[in-house]
């Protein structure tokens, strides 16, 4: 018998999905969501910048003198190129959904680039509409069709870490900056 | 058998590193609480998850053998170890396929639990933890004191010239920001060469066929994008139905741990990346025991940390004076109830104040599983004198006039005993408390006098 075996037997015979738990409360929400979402992800050390205007000209703006820049929104630049392992100073990345109480925001590679792009960038971009902001973490899994991810993740804020004396210090590993670029809700 | 509170000895005899200590993780605690204040539904979601996790754990050969099936649709590797010996061999011999020799790995604590570093460094891998706590910890060849802050018994000044020894940083340089900017650099490189990445689970979804890592720091993200292989180590209670019951467990953890809202990095492995493997180790070491124990919630864990920032005794004795993997409340309790003569002493290291249940993200009545081991402990060998003593002090107390003889004997010698023998090495009750003075009558004899006088 291996492992496998030994390890499910020892769990006992019974092989069924027990109860669904339910959710049978009210959960938090927020009058208005744009402004939450702000506020949660400046407490963990990203900006926010609502867009008035072109939407290229506060990339550019974003992006200031950097030299190495990689867009894979195709909105600043046309095309993008990203070899795994290069450290690039910008990155900047679309996402379609964001969480109020968090400040997090849902980045999915779509395998369109290396999964380094979102560590060994030094500043994160990301391009949000404002509609695509909800209220807490279970209306965000409502959203995600996982059948399509390979590998995504909730971003907020920068790389961080307060392992020494509890001393709050920014780009622990990955991205030292983290920007949310949001454009208003077309009904507004 | 380890001793915690001969260990805690030689943590508070530096009275100002512990009392910083204590300082330390109430503070943690404290964000805690202004973090959970700030969801009404706080204590609801906190019911929720602890039922989750028993029916999870209650049905755990459906969800795990579901969890298998739709990883491996999605390309992921399953293999399952029955103990620690059984996952350090299939993590090597899945580096030995890959040819693999630098491994860098985020945090796990069952890594931890089953001494990874030690075996694959025996066999002339190097292996590089990436969590800033956990680096730090393993340059200076010690163990992590705490499951969230690995390196929380160690001060700036510390961190300062570990650094200076094994990094060259400046010397006396102590600066947080500084010192973390080092490590960065330093842990680029490894990064960057990095032939596996080893990371542990947070939360595997069974229907999703997917798992979940959460850090701060972005570690475990950059290690796996660099890497060819990614071997991720789960315990077999990691498992959750799916992303629905994710959404309750990803809104407990980060508050519970540090009082933030979210942990930076929440991030979801589905499938490999182009080229790359994705493998899955299954770990039971211990845990299929602990579910047919009296102490199976114990497996609603979430490796928070939460009761250990809470833990008065904890606090004041300092992870390392456990001698477990996991120190505090939910170490004692796990620790004693799979190896209780090692371990007989830790359910003891507690008050009963029941701080950590009150705090406990998956509502585990922790100091109720501490009390019941109790009764377990003082069984064991090591507690054969107390139990004789109890024993004889049960049989005293059911012997009315010989105990009437005892008592009064006691009362007519106290002002003669000598202080020293009194307080001598046996009274390990009277080494910081005065024993009362006993009154000069016993309180059936002053009934008795008064009853007569009636």
């Amino acid at each position: 018998m291996g492992s496998r075996e030994k390890i499910l037997s020892a769990l006992g015979t019974a092989r069924n999905r027990g109860f669904e738990v339910e959710l049978s409360f009210p959960i938090l929400s927020f009058g208005d969501r744009v402004c939450a979402f702000v506020e949660n992800l400046k407490k963990a050390g990203g900006e926010s910048i609502v867009v008035e205007g072109e939407l290229s000209k506060i990339l550019a703006r974003e992006v200031g003198d950097a030299d190495s820049v990689v867009d894979t929104t195709s909105i600043l630049y046309g095309s993008f190129s990203y070899k795994k392992g290069e450290e690039v100073d910008v990155a900047i990345l679309g996402a379609d959904l964001a969480v109020a109480e968090n400040g997090a925001l849902w980045i999915d590679t779509e395998d369109r680039y290396p999964r380094s792009l979102l560590t060994l960038a030094r500043k994160i971009v990301v391009i949000l509409e404002e509609d695509a902001i909800v209220d807490t973490m279970h209306q965000a899994y409502e959203r995600v069709d996982f059948s399509k991810v390979s590998y995504a993740l909730f971003m907020s804020g920068p790389s961080k870490t307060a392992d020494i004396e509890q001393s709050l210090v920014f780009g622990a590993h990955g991205a030292v900056a983290m920007t949310a670029v949001l454009i208003p809700s077309k009904r507004a | 058998m380890k001793n915690h509170a001969a260990e805690a000895e030689k943590f508070v005899a530096d009275s100002a590193r512990a009392h910083w200590h204590d300082e330390a993780l109430w503070y943690v605690r404290r964000k805690r609480d202004v973090a959970a204040s700030q969801l009404p539904e706080w204590e609801e979601l906190r019911e929720v998850a602890g039922k989750i996790k028993k029916n999870t754990v209650e049905n755990l050969a459906y969800y795990l053998e579901l969890f298998e099936r739709e990883a491996q649709n999605n390309g992921i590797e399953i293999y399952w170890a029955m103990d620690a010996r059984e996952c350090n061999e299939t993590v090597e011999k899945i580096l030995r396929e890959e040819g693999a020799r630098r491994i860098v790995k985020s945090k796990s604590m069952l890594s931890e639990e089953c001494g990874l570093n030690d075996y694959l460094q025996e066999r002339g891998y190097e292996i590089v933890d990436t969590d800033l706590g956990e680096r730090i910890v393993q340059l200076h060849g010690d163990r992590p004191s705490h499951i969230v802050l690995p390196a929380i018994h160690l001060k700036k000044e510390d961190v300062s010239e570990i650094f200076h020894e094994h990094m060259a940083t400046r010397k006396g340089e102590s600066d947080p920001e500084y010192l973390t900017k080092e490590a960065r650099k330093s842990l680029r490189r490894s990064f960057l060469e990095a032939d596996a990445a080893i990371t542990g689970v947070n939360f595997a979804l069974a229907r999703e066929g997917a798992f979940v890592v959460c850090t701060n720091e972005g570690n475990a993200d950059l290690g796996t994008a660099m890497a060819g292989v990614h071997i991720a180590c789960m315990g077999i209670e990691k498992v959750i139905p799916s992303a629905r019951e994710l959404g309750v467990f990803t809104r407990l953890l980060a508050r519970s741990a540090t009082g933030q809202a979210v942990t930076t990095y929440t991030s979801h492995f589905r499938r490999p990346k182009a080229g790359g493997r994705l493998c899955v180790v299954i770990v039971d070491n211990g845990r299929s025991g602990l579910l047919s124990s009296g102490e199976s919630e114990a497996l609603s864990c979430m490796r928070c940390g939460a009761c250990m920032n809470s833990c008065p005794v904890y606090r004041r004795s300092g992870g390392h004076s456990y001698g477990s993997t996991i120190p505090g409340p939910i170490g004692s309790v796990l620790s004693a109830a799979g190896n209780m003569d090692e371990f007989a002493s830790l359910p003891f290291a507690c008050t009963l104040c029941a701080s950590c249940d009150n705090v406990c993200p998956s509502s585990i009545a922790l100091h109720d599983l501490l009390y019941g081991l109790r009764e377990d402990a003082i069984k064991s060998e090591a507690y054969r004198g107390k139990r004789t003593l109890l024993k004889a002090a049960a049989w005293l107390l059911l012997h009315p006039s010989l105990y009437a003889f005892v008592m009064n004997l006691y009362r007519r010698l106290y002002p003669f005993i000598p202080r020293r023998i009194l307080y001598g090495r046996w009274n390990v009750w009277g080494r910081e408390r005065e024993l009362p003075e006993p009154a000069r009558r016993s309180f059936a004899q002053i009934y008795e006098e008064m009853s007569d006088g009636k």
